[in-house]
């Protein structure tokens, strides 16, 4: 009797308080425990990045969870989310890095296509050599295919290769679907001898919205004398596309230095003040932004 | 009879921006005409340009409480007389010059001088003029990827990341990384103030294709015809790559398993148990989406980065408040300093703006100095982990770093 009393006293007058460590050790049992519910370990996994590096075996738990084809795939995307977290707190992660890389290695060629992706953005956005190439076998030859077309070059674009350029404009010429190839367009930004392709899509009123804007932004990166000039001559075309000529205007307005300057002249910022008053919300908007840079 | 005020004890223009801290500004005749003796008792009062624009108060110490007006005895030689002046807390600016503080001599006014004051606010709040100069100006410092920006994606890759991840120095480090940033904003719009997405609440007017944008099917992010963000630019590759994972939707729900703000404040007195913080909220709202912003190596090159560090930065500033935890040389501000790794420990100085490169630091320091400001002259061009924390100037008025959030008020 004494004893039950004495312990009831003693939880009373100093309750233990839940450090975040000890949180994370609990949450970190409940994230690993296959039989809880998929919801249950889910939600403990957010808790559990500040354990992943603890030792080795909390994270050779969580990379087993996460390579274990039998699990629940919410659950196996949880705790890569996890492992994500918890490599932000890089100094601490770096003991787990190289089993971190092997296991995404592995699960870049897995059976569902959400863990392949997810394990193959994260090392394209780390430059992973085994990544590009796989990506790149993918698009050379799709039954090879570990993504879509579009996600393998948006991926490819996180480092990009000359190799990367010969089959992006192929995908331009031939593209097996429209967001393909404006991904192709977006990864020939950076390569100079694509410019002519840029100039064809902006004054191709035909083309869709985004692959002139693409073309526009590329353009203004490689050259922007010619983009300054093709963006003039989109603004004084009454006839073209209220979407293009505001973000025409944009490219001339957000420039910082004075490649524009040869192409601003009175009937220039005369259409613009027309169209700060005529033109639709975006076009307006832009035009005012336009205007403002010049003082007008 | 005229009087000349100065913000900030300059004449410059640049300097007319206060927040919640009080700024040193001072008074002093220029044309003593009509006065009737030595000195003339000239009140300060602030008029706003509307009900929603912002409000100052005054005080003539640098201590003591502040009023709604002042009354100063200033000589007709011409001699300066301090005053200090501050935000009304809950009453920030909304667009530059939107406060007038006017200067009396009983009621003939005889100057005055328009300020604004300017406060990092929800990002969910701006009002559209506000959310336009905030895209405006980073879509310049980008300059499709041309700009000084570039300096900012390459101080945050995976070979500098232990400069500022993993242990105490975090929250420091991304503090100076933040003011660096809004500082150069500043130099091309000084109306600008760095926003903060909320991450534990829905941001329905955050993103959108007006401000942050909106993922396509493939994590594309999509603007308005003309948004300056349509030419972002970095790595030489146009776009911005984010998309919510799970079909989480960010315009109604807050981030999935992002520790509330109450729990984060939650973590502790004690800075060892809130920097813990860098986990969780922090690291879950970097990865409740797919794209650059989920990885350190390519985290900075999203825009909304900085909106998400702003407000880990913002919780920091609230458990400083919650706590009394300004001064760095008290127990319980910082941890473990004298054994924490490069870069972590309250008297060094920080990567890259200390321009150390080898050893211990990475291969090259991008960017330079940490900029200056016209309001203030804390944290210095080269700061240290320590000068990060007074950031209103609480424990010495030369530490404050010029800003303030919307719901943190001076402590």
């Amino acid at each position: 009797m004494t004893t039950k009393r004495k312990a009831a006293k003693s939880s009373k007058s100093s309750p233990k308080r839940k450090t975040p460590a000890r949180s994370a050790r609990t949450a970190f049992a409940m994230a690993t425990n296959s039989e809880k519910t998929p919801k249950q370990r889910i939600a403990a996994m957010s808790e559990v990045p500040l354990a992943v590096c603890e030792n080795d075996e909390n994270l050779q738990a969580i990379l087993n969870v996460l390579r274990n084809e039998a699990e629940p795939v919410p659950v196996r995307l949880a705790a890569l989310q996890s492992l994500q977290a918890a490599s932000f707190s890089v100094i601490s992660f770096q003991p787990c890095r190289a089993d971190y890389i092997a296991t995404l290695r592995k699960i870049a060629t897995d059976p569902d296509p959400e863990i392949r992706q997810r394990a193959l953005g994260i090392l394209a956005r780390d430059k992973d050599g085994f990544a590009q190439k796989k990506l790149i076998q993918g698009l050379q030859n799709p039954d090879q295919a570990l993504l879509p077309p579009e996600k393998a070059l948006q991926l490819l674009s996180n480092d990009v290769h000359a190799e990367a350029y010969a089959i992006a404009r192929e995908m331009v010429k031939n593209p097996p679907n429209e967001i393909a190839k404006q991904e192709a367009l977006r990864l020939l930004a950076a390569d100079a001898e694509s410019a002519p392709i840029f100039e064809k899509h902006l004054r191709d009123k035909e083309e869709t919205r985004e692959v002139r804007e693409i073309s526009a932004a590329a353009l203004q990166s490689i050259n922007p004398q010619k983009m300054h000039a093709e963006a003039r001559k989109i603004v004084l075309d009454k006839s073209d596309h209220d979407d293009i000529q505001a973000t025409s205007l944009t490219a001339l307005a957000t420039t910082s230095d004075d490649t524009e300057a040869a192409f601003i002249d009175e009937e220039l910022f005369k259409e613009v003040e027309r169209l700060r008053s005529k033109g639709s919300a975006n076009v307006k908007k832009s035009a005012r932004r336009f205007l403002s840079k010049f003082g007008r | 009879m005229n009087v000349e005020l100065e913000i900030n004890n300059s004449a410059s223009a640049d300097a007319r921006f206060v927040s919640w801290a009080p700024s040193p500004c001072r008074i002093r005749m220029t044309n003593p005409a009509g006065a009737p003796g030595p000195q003339v008792n000239v009140t300060l009062t602030c008029v706003s340009a509307s009900a929603s624009a912002g409000l100052v108060v005054f005080r003539r110490n640098p201590t003591g409480a502040f009023s709604s007006s002042i009354t100063l005895p200033v000589p007709v030689s011409g001699a300066t007389v301090p005053f200090f002046v501050a935000g009304r807390f809950g009453r920030p600016s909304v667009n530059n010059n939107d406060v007038k503080i006017e200067a009396r001599a009983g009621t003939t006014l005889i100057g005055g001088i328009k300020l604004m004051v300017r406060i990092r606010k929800d990002a969910n709040s701006l009002t559209a003029a506000e959310r336009d100069r905030f895209v405006n100006a980073f879509a310049k410092l980008n300059n499709q990827g041309a700009g000084r920006f570039v300096d900012f994606r390459n101080m945050h890759t995976l070979v500098s990341s232990p400069q500022a991840h993993g242990a105490p120095g975090f929250l420091p480090w991304h503090r100076a990384y933040l003011l660096d940033l809004e500082r150069e904003l500043q130099a091309i719009d000084p109306s600008v103030a760095l926003p903060y997405w909320r991450f534990d609440k829905p941001a329905p007017r955050l993103f959108t294709r007006d401000f942050m944008g909106v993922s396509n099917a493939v994590g594309r992010v999509q603007f308005t015809a003309g948004h300056p963000f349509i030419f972002w630019t970095t790595d030489g590759v146009q776009g911005i790559n984010r998309i919510p994972l799970n079909n989480w939707a960010p315009t109604t729900q807050a981030a999935p398993g992002a520790r509330t703000e109450a729990a984060t404040l939650a973590l502790g007195a004690q800075f060892s148990g809130f920097r813990t913080m860098e986990g969780n909220p922090h690291g879950t709202a970097h990865t409740v989406w797919d794209g650059s912003i989920s990885d350190i190596p390519t985290a900075a090159k999203d825009p909304l980065f900085f909106l998400l560090h702003c407000n880990v930065d913002r919780l920091w500033a609230k458990w400083q408040r919650q706590n009394a935890r300004f001064n760095p040389a008290q127990a319980g501000s910082f941890s473990g300093s004298g054994s924490n790794p490069i870069g972590h420990n309250l008297p060094d100085t920080m990567w890259p703006w200390n321009g150390i490169t080898g050893g211990s630091r990475p291969p090259t320091a991008p960017g330079g100095a940490l900029a200056g400001s016209p309001c203030v002259n804390a944290p210095g061009a080269q700061p240290m982990v320590r000068d990060t924390f007074d950031f209103q100037g609480s424990v010495s008025a030369g530490s404050r770093l010029g800003f303030d959030y919307d719901d943190v008020a001076l402590a």
